[in-house]
């Protein structure tokens, strides 16, 4: 794909803010507060010194959504919105996912009967939903299983904050074994970085870009939260095209 | 769950386990081995933390030392503070000398006497009088810098960005105090770059200063001035080059 290199792809600090119409004071702001990852600022030697470069595409959007979004939210909760930082805390109403569209019955049988009756769960709940719903298609029951226990044996091990920026998957892998005349096919369940290889005779079934599954749930999050009454000039900004939830607030706890 | 946190308190000599505390007070010469967590934590003489330190309030009058990382809501020194982690302290407040081995984040930064930091240092305001050694990023919505003695970062961003020479506030006390700390160098800034919107800049060494306004005081060397609405420079200061974007 990338023929031409980074370079077409980067652009300057400066062009950045004559883009954008924000200042350094902003730029820096962000930065501190986490909205603007550390690790999108390249610095690079240039004929006037050092300058600052970004990845063009990721940086546009970037600010283009914190300057939508930021009259309407504090400063801090854009970061938990927008980024990696999520508060474990934040609930989400389970009917809201279930009318966003990524839950049905079947998947929340597969959930816990507590969870259930509580009507609220949390993000990070919602987010273990959200990755099977997208396996739910090509997984079979006991693989879905797997992949929840996988995620759950994670918990509290800060996987929520890894997920982001680094590009983790979930791969659901499938191997089969043959010997003497007998065949068996094993499920396996893998969390790597974009570009994990596996051996030639594994099948990768599918596989979740874990940082849109979160991403998607901020949004669903956020729109229902602006969403009240008329409907905002925000669709541009969801990931995937196919956002439809936007409800009312009433049903968004956040408890702190 | 709701188990009542001891207090416990250290006078003469004498060392504690880490572990969770209402309050811990040192006072002459105490160390904690581990990682503490208190809502207080005061040390008055000398004292050690070897461990994680998480507190609402710790309060250091003559020397404190932590081994890791710091987290606190107020952090207030005056004498020495060494702590070889990150600081994440919603307000440090350091009379004296402090140094941190990491990172320093929070909302609220001021510094009289001297600071060396191997990380960034990003918060929203951050005051110094004295002398400064930042290896990392210097970030801030406002940057107040009254020079003391030498100071230097690596990169300095923010908002407002204002360095002076003087002694506005402290007098010639802090600034005896000052040059005892930092070894009396010579009250200047030197940084590669300085990005702001308000600039103002008072014996600043620097390569490249790029601002919305911005004015270049006496005793300045700039290379280089990026500006895009104004421009002023001193007659004794000297700028290589400007260009208006």
């Amino acid at each position: 794909m990338g023929r031409d290199m980074d370079d077409e792809r980067l652009i300057s600090k400066k062009e950045v803010l004559e883009t954008m119409g924000i200042s350094y004071g902003q730029l820096y702001r962000w930065k501190r507060k986490g909205l603007i990852p550390e690790a999108w600022f390249i610095r690079r030697s240039t004929f006037t010194g050092q300058e600052t470069f970004f990845p063009r595409d990721k940086i546009l959007e970037r600010i283009a959504r914190i300057v939508d979004m930021k009259d309407d939210h504090p400063l801090d909760d854009l970061a938990e919105l927008i980024t990696t930082r999520v508060n474990a805390k934040l609930r989400v109403a389970l009917k809201k996912l279930e009318r966003a569209g990524w839950l049905d019955d079947e998947l929340l049988r597969s959930c816990s009967p507590e969870e259930r009756s509580e009507e609220a769960i949390s993000v990070w709940q919602a987010f273990v939903l959200g990755v099977l719903s997208r396996l739910r298609r090509v997984a079979r029951e006991e693989e879905i299983g797997l992949v929840r226990r996988t995620l759950e044996a994670e918990v509290g091990k800060g996987l929520l904050d890894r997920v982001s920026e680094n590009g983790l998957r979930l791969y659901l892998l499938r191997k089969r074994v043959a010997s003497g005349g007998i065949s068996a096919q094993i499920s396996l369940v893998a969390l790597a970085n974009e570009g994990a290889i596996f051996d030639p005779e594994i099948e990768a079934v599918e596989h979740v870009e874990l940082s849109s599954v979160l991403q998607r749930i901020k949004l669903d999050l956020m729109r229902s939260d602006e969403g009240e009454g008329e409907s905002g000039s925000n669709d541009r900004s969801a990931e995937d095209g196919e956002g439809d939830g936007r409800q009312e607030a009433k049903d968004l706890e956040v408890e702190r | 769950m709701n188990e009542q946190r001891r207090s416990v308190s250290i006078s003469g000599s004498g060392r504690l386990g880490g572990g969770e505390y209402e309050r811990v007070s040192i006072s002459g010469s105490g160390r904690v081995d581990g990682d503490v967590i208190a809502s207080e934590l005061r040390i008055s003489g000398s004292g050690k933390v070897a461990g994680r330190t998480e507190a609402g309030q710790i309060v250091v009058s003559g020397s404190g030392t932590f081994t890791d990382a710091v987290v606190a809501e107020e952090m207030r020194i005056s004498g020495s503070g060494r702590v070889d982690g990150a600081v994440e302290a919603k307000e440090l407040k350091c009379s004296g000398s402090f140094r941190a081995g990491g990172d320093v984040s929070g909302e609220y930064v001021k510094i009289s006497g001297s600071m060396k930091v191997s990380g960034d240092v990003e918060v929203d305001i951050f005051k110094a009088s004295g002398g400064f050694e930042i290896e990392g990023l210097l970030s801030a919505d406002k940057v107040e810098i009254h020079l003391g003695g030498r100071c230097s970062a690596r990169e300095i961003g923010g908002e407002r960005i204002i360095v002076e020479r003087g002694t506005s506030f402290g007098g010639a006390l802090i600034e005896g105090l000052v040059k005892m700390l930092t070894g009396g160098g010579a009250a200047e800034l030197r940084t590669a770059q300085i990005e702001g919107d308000e600039i103002r800049l008072e014996n600043t060494i620097a390569d490249i200063v790029r601002g919305k306004r911005v004015v270049i005081g006496p005793n300045c060397r700039i290379g280089r001035v990026e500006y895009e609405e104004s421009l002023q420079v001193h007659e004794d200061a000297k700028v290589e080059a400007e260009s208006k974007t």
